[in-house]
């Protein structure tokens, strides 16, 4: 039923606005200038290392088979020399915490070192903001292009930079797809135009969702998306280094001619250019202090180092460094001395700790599996010369990347035996699953269920042995 | 706008999560669906899989936002003049 709607409060009262929180707001774009410098080129350094991993690693060989492959219709995980199983679902756990305690660490130490240099998110904008540039120029070229009126020339240049930014989505999709599905298989059946629908579904889904988020989210992932950037400063202390701009030094600022002591009108070190705010890719001002949209990429500082060059002033007006430092005037030395605390000491020992013990349990892992299940359509029943028979089904992982052939047999009860074939053979990393008849005297245990175990060894490979508990029934 | 990738977004996350978490444990070729065993493929049965996963997380976020109307949206006020 509809109510009439409640008419407000009296006549001619004034309606105070709400305002409320404007989330993923139609902000105002943000046109960020390119930069060059010290981390620049860290930045462009660390976008070959990781591109030249993410598109190149897919399609190394190993063992005549890809290197690392997360084969999701075969469900093994290939890692170089490892294969994994989803029964090994617990290292991948275990992963996850050192991805979780290893950021931990570098957030504590160094702030937003991954959201500045390595996060993907700041690499494609990187790459894509390097294509843009090729085809609508720097800041004040594209703003004047995007507010002028649609010419063939704009046109050309718009077509040209989504040409190649589609391109560069769709090889990255094709990349990631790579990864759980065969890349070579993956090739073949699209240079044949065979590609099957669900890959090539996932190929544009992945394409698109790099050219929207590099081309144009951009800074909103990080400001609005992405949960690391609203939790790392918890993570912050007094002594981490984040990207900060010396107030102290810089204030008061304001333009001045070269020809005047800045110093006697008192004036600080910031002329006030405005070009620290013009490069930050997420469009804050960083002398009001450090906010939570600065992603640390330190763009400002090489900017403002270039300033400062120009003035002839001492360069870090904005640079790296700490709450503490700033405050107490510390040089290097006793940032780095600071570097070793409670908190960095505490992680890097956690961090330490489950390391190694991953990598112990990983190294001594019998690359042998062996499920025991009961054959629950028949129980217990007796056979010829009054033995009890039991039947079993063991499935028998072959973890190695070789032919294994294994050896089968029983204890736990007086004379009990395996009556069907005592060897499996199985191929490289493959699932044998055997039936297994078990025969014994009724005598040998007492009336119900008896613990027995299964050893499973391989012949030729002594030390890869596995022992797994059943039950034998009695009637 | 905002409203669709609050609802979109997180939805996606925890999707992605889920998914992971459900297939590492369960093999597509046990599920069973509405008494038959699955016919489809693996790679059609994660995929299908997935948007199971961020429809239904969708629909817990759509369910949040719906509920965080303010009352002043419910009473329908008149909208502030700008
Ligand atoms: S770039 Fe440096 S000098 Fe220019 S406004 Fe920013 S802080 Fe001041
Ligand atoms: S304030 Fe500086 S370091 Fe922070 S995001 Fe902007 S340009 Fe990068």
């Amino acid at each position: 039923m509809a109510q009439p709607a409640p008419k407000p409060a009296a006549a001619g009262a004034k309606v105070i606005p709400i305002k409320e929180d404007s989330l993923y707001e139609s902000e105002k774009k943000i046109y960020a200038r390119s930069v060059s410098g010290t981390f620049a080129n860290w930045r462009w350094i660390l976008v070959w290392i990781t591109q030249a991993i993410f598109y190149g690693l897919c399609w190394l060989e190993w063992n005549g088979r890809q290197a690392v492959l997360f084969d999701i219709v075969e469900r093994k995980f290939y890692l170089f020399g490892l294969v994994f199983w989803p029964q090994d679902v617990f290292y991948l756990a275990v992963l996850l915490i050192i991805s979780a305690l290893a950021l931990f660490l570098f957030t504590a130490v160094a702030g937003r070192l991954f959201c500045g240099y390595a996060c993907p998110q700041t690499v494609y904008t990187e790459i894509f903001m390097w294509v843009e540039k090729l085809f609508e120029g720097d800041r004040a070229a594209r703003m004047k292009l995007d507010a002028a009126p649609l010419t063939a020339d704009k046109l050309a240049r718009k077509a040209g930079k989504h040409a190649v930014w589609v391109a560069i989505g769709l090889w990255t999709g094709f990349t990631f797809v790579g990864y759980f599905t065969p890349i070579k298989t993956l090739a073949a059946s699209f240079a044949g135009w065979q590609l099957g629908p669900w890959e090539t579904f996932w190929i544009f889904f992945y394409g698109f969702a790099t050219w929207g988020n590099a081309g144009f989210m951009r800074e909103q992932v990080c400001k609005y998306m992405c949960p690391y950037a609203r939790f790392q400063g918890v993570m912050f202390d007094p002594d981490t280094l984040i990207v900060t701009y010396d107030a102290e030094r810089g204030e008061p600022r304001g333009a001045r001619s070269k020809k005047v002591d800045y110093k006697a009108a008192g004036k600080g070190d910031c002329v006030d250019c405005g070009i620290c705010v013009q490069v930050c890719p997420t469009g804050i001002d960083i002398r009001n202090g450090l906010q939570y949209e600065c992603i640390g990429c330190s763009a400002c500082i090489d900017a403002c180092d270039q300033v400062m060059d120009k003035m002839a002033y001492p360069r870090g007006l904005i640079r790296y460094s700490t709450e503490h430092a700033l405050a107490e005037h510390w040089g290097r030395k006793e940032i780095v001395a600071h570097i070793l605390r409670p908190r960095t000491l505490l992680y890097g020992a956690i961090l330490s700790a489950i390391v190694i013990a991953a990598v112990t349990g990983l190294t001594l892992r019998q690359p042998l599996k062996v499920d025991v299940i009961r054959d629950r359509a028949t129980l217990a029943r007796e056979v010829e010369g009054g033995l009890i028979e039991n039947v079993y089904r063991l499935q028998v992982m072959n973890l190695a990347e070789a032919p294994r052939r294994f050896a089968l047999s029983v204890t736990g009860l007086e004379g009990i035996q395996i009556v069907t074939e005592r060897v499996v053979e199985a191929p490289p990393a493959s699932t044998q699953a055997v039936a297994v008849r078990v025969r014994v005297n009724p005598e040998a245990g007492k009336r119900g269920s008896n613990p027995i175990h299964f050893e499973v060894r391989a012949l030729n490979h002594d030390e890869v042995f596995v022992r797994e508990k059943a039950s034998f029934l009695l009637p | 706008m905002k409203r669709l990738i609050w609802i979109l977004w997180p939805s996606f996350v925890v999707a992605g999560i889920a998914e992971a978490v459900f297939f590492t444990l369960i093999d597509p070729q046990e599920l069973y669906l509405f008494g038959e065993p699955v016919q489809y493929s693996r790679a059609a049965t994660y995929s299908i899989g997935f948007f199971a996963f961020w429809a239904l997380c969708a629909a817990s976020s759509a369910f949040t936002c719906f509920l965080q109307t303010g009352s002043r949206e419910l009473n329908r006020c008149t909208p502030p003049q700008a």
